[in-house]
């Protein structure tokens, strides 16, 4: 019963928040500026070559491996649980966020965009669902691996499950960081420290468990710890075990990341 | 137009503006004037819905600028100080995505486009990138994305900072011109521009409105003595004795001698008070030969250093 409620609550904030900003097409003519910069960039370039890179070392080793002989893991399991893939993750988050709100503050551009008949939310979620977009068009090139991997060996074990289970966290992972790093960029101007606050959190929260092996702390909270530590939520998903309970986490973090950024970009407005 | 009554906006330890009221009226076109940091741009980012005031009510077309902050915002063009832009964007898709973002659609977004930019001489500069601009250049973008949705009042906040003195004049012409078709409030440093272009002129200093009318006027009610400068074959201490002794003189200084015993002097007189027929009598008594009497006159300048500076030393 409260379950049904809580979820037509969350329905009806989110149609909500979607009718303020399409509200007068203004959302979507924000989101298409933020996502041209991302092309018109050089750093998306070199990012999204990199992380290219990274996939085709992925996939090579994996190859290389499999055909060594039977193996019980999945081409998905070597290329998302892989140290190329961790490379990429680290990097990604805190390079196509840092710009987001740090370089308006910096260049005053935020008052003339705040100053237009636009709210903060729309330029919030504009901001947000274009480095969210940027970031899935990102692991696109990845998915040709795996085409060529099934057209090459047709009853290969590139189970589709493990690959749903992936993209499943690839873009939860995704949500949830780039809340991270938009909150990192409206805190500062300056771009540096958004992007090591960025890279600090997604560290932290994707390690938490394996750091604490090392530290004296309550088994409690090792269990804790273990309980949302990103690298153990990649292996159970790219295994294909689509966990509810990781969906909701995230998802619901995110949400709470971007109201807290909200307000911190609202700030200004609170009176002394 | 603009509807300001007793605005205050405290910082933490500092009261930025304080109790200020004022109204600009439809066509009106005024003077924003004061020293730095005399909260000209806090009442501005009031007014442009950027802040939030600390107390009293402020409203654009009869539209608060807190409450109903989008109406007001759709009404105002908007031009802040040392006009940020977008580096990266070329000046015709960043006067595009602008005008979109003003709620301007299909047709009109190129044709608004155009006639802003043609207004202010950007056309031949439109496929520029923004980085690329010189200082003149940017700030007419900044013109231009004010000028884009056809807007009743128009805030300029020091647009002539910065710029050499014949892009100054044509950005004055530029005021001058929209000043017959729209509600213009400017701040500015530089009087002689508020002098030519404003009907009306605001002094704020130290976050209090100190002056509010005409320039004329404002000139017209200047309480400082009148300066009379002249220049007579005289001995120098002779004559400052004997024109000092005129009723109405406060203060005569010698300014300069040259090899022919031409005396350059300066003479503070009583407002109200015009002592130069009387300097002339004593010349020609004294059969002394004068070539310059001449009384200078109140510039809004002197308005402004006596009202802003005359407090500070009170």
């Amino acid at each position: 019963m409260s379950g049904t409620l809580i979820i037509v609550l969350f329905a009806a904030t989110l149609a909500l928040t979607l009718w303020q900003f399409f509200k007068r097409g203004t959302g979507p003519v924000l989101f298409i500026k933020e996502l041209r910069s991302f092309f018109l960039s050089p750093v998306a370039w070199v990012v999204l070559a990199l992380v290219m890179l990274l996939n085709g070392f992925s996939f090579t080793s994996a190859l290389t491996d499999l055909r060594a002989g039977d193996r019980t893991v999945t081409l998905a399991v070597y290329t998302f649980w892989s140290f190329p893939f961790w490379l990429a993750y680290f990097f990604i988050f805190p390079v196509i966020t840092m710009r987001l709100f740090a370089e308006e503050q910096k260049l005053g551009t935020i008052e003339t965009l705040l100053t237009a008949p636009v709210s903060t939310l729309q330029v919030l979620l504009s901001k947000y669902l274009a480095a969210l977009t940027f970031y899935l068009v990102l692991w696109l090139p990845s998915m040709l691996n795996f085409l060529l991997f099934r057209i090459n060996a047709p009853d290969s074990t590139a189970a589709i499950g493990s690959l749903q289970g992936s993209y499943t966290i690839i873009f939860l992972l995704g949500a949830f960081n780039i809340a991270i790093g938009c909150l990192a960029s409206a805190l500062t101007k300056n771009q540096l420290v958004a992007a090591m606050i960025c890279f600090t959190f997604c560290l932290l929260h994707f390690l938490v468990g394996f750091v604490l092996q090392f530290v004296p702390v309550p088994e409690a909270f090792r269990g804790f710890a273990d309980y949302i530590s990103t690298h153990l939520h990649v292996r159970t998903f790219v295994d294909g075990l689509i966990d509810t309970r990781q969906i909701v986490y995230y998802i619901s973090f995110a949400i709470l990341l971007l109201t807290t950024t909200f307000h911190v970009l609202e700030f200004r407005k609170w009176k002394v | 137009m603009i509807q300001v009554s007793n605005l205050t906006k405290r910082y933490v330890g500092r009261t930025a503006v304080d109790q200020i009221s004022f109204e600009v009226g439809q066509g009106e076109v005024v003077g924003f004037l004061g020293p730095n940091g005399a909260g000209k741009t806090t009442t501005i980012r009031i007014l442009t819905g950027y802040l939030p005031a600390s107390s009293g009510t402020a409203s654009i077309a009869g539209f608060d600028v807190f409450r109903d902050s989008m109406e007001a915002r759709r009404r105002i063009g908007y031009m802040p100080e040392n006009v940020p832009l977008y580096e990266d964007m070329r000046v015709k898709e960043y006067l595009r995505f602008r005008a979109q973002l003003k709620g301007l659609r299909g047709r009109d977004v190129r044709k608004n486009v155009g006639e802003a930019m043609d207004l202010c001489g950007l056309t031949e500069m439109r496929s520029k990138m923004i980085g690329s601009l010189s200082k003149g250049y940017r700030q007419r973008v900044g013109l231009a994305d004010a000028l884009l949705h056809k807007p009743e009042l128009l805030i300029l906040d020091e647009p002539t900072n910065g710029l050499d003195p014949n892009q100054i004049r044509r950005v004055r012409e530029l005021i001058k011109q929209l000043g017959l078709t729209h509600t213009i409030l400017v701040s500015t440093h530089i009087l002689s521009e508020v002098e030519m272009t404003c009907d009306r002129v605001i002094i704020l200093d130290r976050g209090k409105v100190r002056a509010c009318d005409t320039p004329a006027n404002l000139v017209g009610r200047m309480r400082t003595a009148r300066t009379i400068s002249l220049e007579l074959q005289a001995e120098a201490p002779l004559a400052i004795d004997k024109i000092k002794t005129l009723p109405g003189v406060k203060k005569v200084v010698k300014e300069s001698i040259d090899e022919n015993g031409w005396t350059r002097l300066t003479v503070r007189a009583e407002s109200g008070r015009d002592v130069r027929e009387s300097i002339a009598l004593i010349a020609a008594d004294n059969a002394w030969p004068l070539r310059e009497l001449h009384a200078h006159k109140a510039t809004l300048e002197d308005v402004f250093v006596e009202i802003t500076q005359s407090e500070h030393s009170s």
